[in-house]
């Protein structure tokens, strides 16, 4: 699952990287951007962090 | 170029205004974008005779309580002394006073933001508790050694190798060589290669200056990652940690921010306003600490008593809030080396801006305290101490990249937003994702510096270009609210490169670290205090501790006033 949420938050900066090549359009970029950082921040908040989470030290 | 000749001691007023201004108008050719050389200066060979100069005679005899005979025609160094001065002398001299006056405002400012490293170890130490004082304040005070060595030997050559040529300090020619790879018909600037050790050509005046200055702020970046990480952090894991970060991470985002390579190429590139701008930081130094802090304190997870089972945190209070605020004056101090010192002189090239930079960097703290406070206050119902002094770091951190690009109003919003944002991330860490954060670093140095990196896009006011170009794009640095949506693209792909790919270089190492070392203490030293298991001597040896300071009792980072509604 780390590995999964690493992935993931790679992912995100490479679509908002790839947009810069999609469009040439500020504003398709800014939203592919927008995209982009929402993918990586869902990897680590909620993926990565979620793994963390369910193997908390208050739990046990 | 004629000769001033000496004629009468009523002419004295009218040759000192002359040569004044002859001087002047060297200096103003010698501060242009190009610079010419001695021979390029029409007659500068021409012999610059008969001012009138003190007698050192006179000078031994009375002094000079007015200042008026010291610093004179006598003090410019003549190269052929049987020609006496020449043109070519004055204009040399000047040069070198302008490179000099940069040289000492760098350094200065340099010697300001190593001072921080104190205001960040009593921060952080007035944060935890009192069992565990010794070992965050040894992480604060070793990171500074570890995170420089590790500069030394790789990190500046990574970060500035190719950073050439920085006219303010004198060119800094040998940092000559970026390593850029092409893809996408699009060059892509990597990594530095000059300056490893700081030998060979790079033994050099102009870099001694940047590698100290830039040294520091990669020391800034290092020691945000000891708050978040504090009480129950491997001291031999922050040792490792530490020296990555110095090493690696921190250079290789400076570089591509600051060092020439392709965020700072976004605009020469793709058409995205000037690149990504980051004018001191908030980005490349606060963003990248923060975001680190994240990630290893994600892996280690929350102290105990932190959480209950069901999940609701509880407060663990600082042991010395007089620490605290201390240690964010200091680092208020600290903060007009940080901003008006990015400028890397105060002569030439729209260095003048450093007043400007100077009050913006004070406004943003101001205001950021400021709504921190009225936040706590209205939602609690208590002024709160420590969300006072967070809300001013936070405004500080945020104003940190767009300080040199923005007017004061601006500022003033940015450092506003900044104390909310801070206060909101402090609740959301600890509420919503559960990672523990004693002393709030993720959300005054990643969130803000987040912030911090997207207000330029916005707010800057095209008034700036710091000699004409900047990042290799013509023009004045414009932000979405004065016409220019482009560099908001920028500042966003900025954003996307330091939570994608920075986050996941500290997250994949340091997990790394925890395999082969190992990141947490045990839960039996955790509750004893960091202090002599890992260290061997308590910080403060006569105090009493109480038991409750030794058991499962509340949590931290997390305003005090904000406990009572847990």
């Amino acid at each position: 699952m780390k590995l999964v949420g690493v992935l993931c938050v790679l992912a995100g900066w490479v679509v908002a990287v790839a947009g810069l090549f999609l469009s040439s359009a500020h504003a398709v970029r800014l939203l592919i951007a927008c995209a982009g950082i929402g993918i990586s921040l869902y990897g680590s908040l909620g993926i990565l962090n979620g793994y963390f989470l369910e193997r908390a030290i208050w739990k046990r | 170029m004629e000769t001033i000749t000496h004629r009468e001691d009523g002419m004295r007023f009218q040759q000192k205004t002359t040569l004044l201004l002859f001087a002047l108008g060297v200096m103003g050719v010698l501060g242009a974008a190009t610079p010419l050389r001695a021979e390029q200066i029409q007659g500068a060979d021409a012999v610059v005779a008969g001012v009138p100069s003190p007698k050192s005679d006179d000078i031994a005899a009375k002094g000079d309580p007015g200042a008026e005979q010291t610093g004179t025609i006598n003090d410019v160094t003549v190269a052929d002394s049987k020609k006496g001065l020449t043109l070519a002398d004055v204009a040399n001299q000047a040069g070198q006073n302008k490179i000099a006056i940069n040289f000492v405002w760098t350094l200065v400012t340099g010697f300001l933001v190593m001072f921080m490293q104190a205001g960040f170890a009593l921060v952080e130490t007035g944060l935890i508790r009192a069992k565990n004082a010794n070992h965050t304040m040894m992480m604060n005070f070793m990171v500074y050694g570890l995170g420089l060595f590790a500069y030394w030997v790789c990190g500046f050559a990574i970060q500035m190798g190719g950073a050439a040529p920085i006219a303010n300090l004198g060119g800094t020619f040998p940092l000559n060589h970026e390593h850029v790879v092409n893809l996408f018909g699009k060059p892509w600037g990597l990594f530095g290669t000059k300056g490893f050790f700081l030998h060979g050509a790079t033994y050099d005046v102009g870099v001694m200056v940047l590698f100290l200055f830039q040294m520091v702020f990669m020391d800034t970046a290092a020691t945000i990652v000891t708050g978040g990480c504090a009480e129950r952090w491997k001291y031999s894991a922050f040792c490792v940690s530490s020296i990555f970060i110095g090493a690696l991470t921190y250079p290789l985002f400076g570089n591509w921010a600051w060092g020439g390579g392709w965020l700072s190429q976004l605009g020469a590139n793709f058409g995205l306003g000037h690149g990504y701008c980051d004018f001191a930081g908030s980005g490349v130094v606060h963003a990248v600490g923060g975001l680190t802090a994240m990630a290893v304190a994600m892996q280690l997870g929350p102290r105990i008593g932190k959480y209950n089972r069901d999940g609701s945190p509880n407060v663990i209070p600082g042991h010395d809030l007089a620490f605290v605020l201390t240690g964010c004056f200091i680092l208020a101090f600290g903060w007009f080396g940080f901003n008006p010192g990015s400028t890397l002189g105060a002569s030439g090239n729209g260095c003048l801006r450093i007043g400007s930079i100077a009050v913006n960097t004070m406004l943003a703290g101001c205001t950021g305290s400021l709504s921190a406070l009225l936040y706590m206050w209205m939602r609690y119902g208590k002024p709160d101490a420590s969300m006072a002094g967070n809300g001013l770091l936070a405004g500080l951190v945020a104003i940190t990249a767009p300080s040199g690009f923005v007017n004061t109003l601006s500022a003033c919003i940015i450092g506003w937003v900044a104390g909310i944002l801070v206060c909101l991330g402090v609740e959301f860490f600890d509420r919503v994702a559960k990672v523990d954060d004693p002393v709030g670093a993720i959300s005054v140095h990643g969130v803000n510096g987040l912030w911090g990196v997207l207000s330029v896009g916005l707010f800057a006011d095209g008034r700036s270009n710091y000699g004409g170009s900047w990042n290799g794009v013509n023009g004045n640095v414009t932000g979405l609210f004065y016409g220019d949506a482009g560099q908001l693209v920028a500042q966003l792909i900025g954003i996307a490169t330091l939570v994608g790919v920075i986050f996941t270089l500290s997250f994949v190492f340091n997990w790394l670290v925890d395999v082969v070392v190992g990141q947490r203490v045990s839960a039996k030293v955790e509750l004893a205090g960091l202090d002599i298991p890992e260290m061997g001597a308590l910080c403060y040896p006569d105090f009493q501790l109480k038991a409750s300071d030794y058991g499962a009792a509340s949590s931290g980072g997390v305003p005090v006033a904000a406990s009572a509604k847990y």
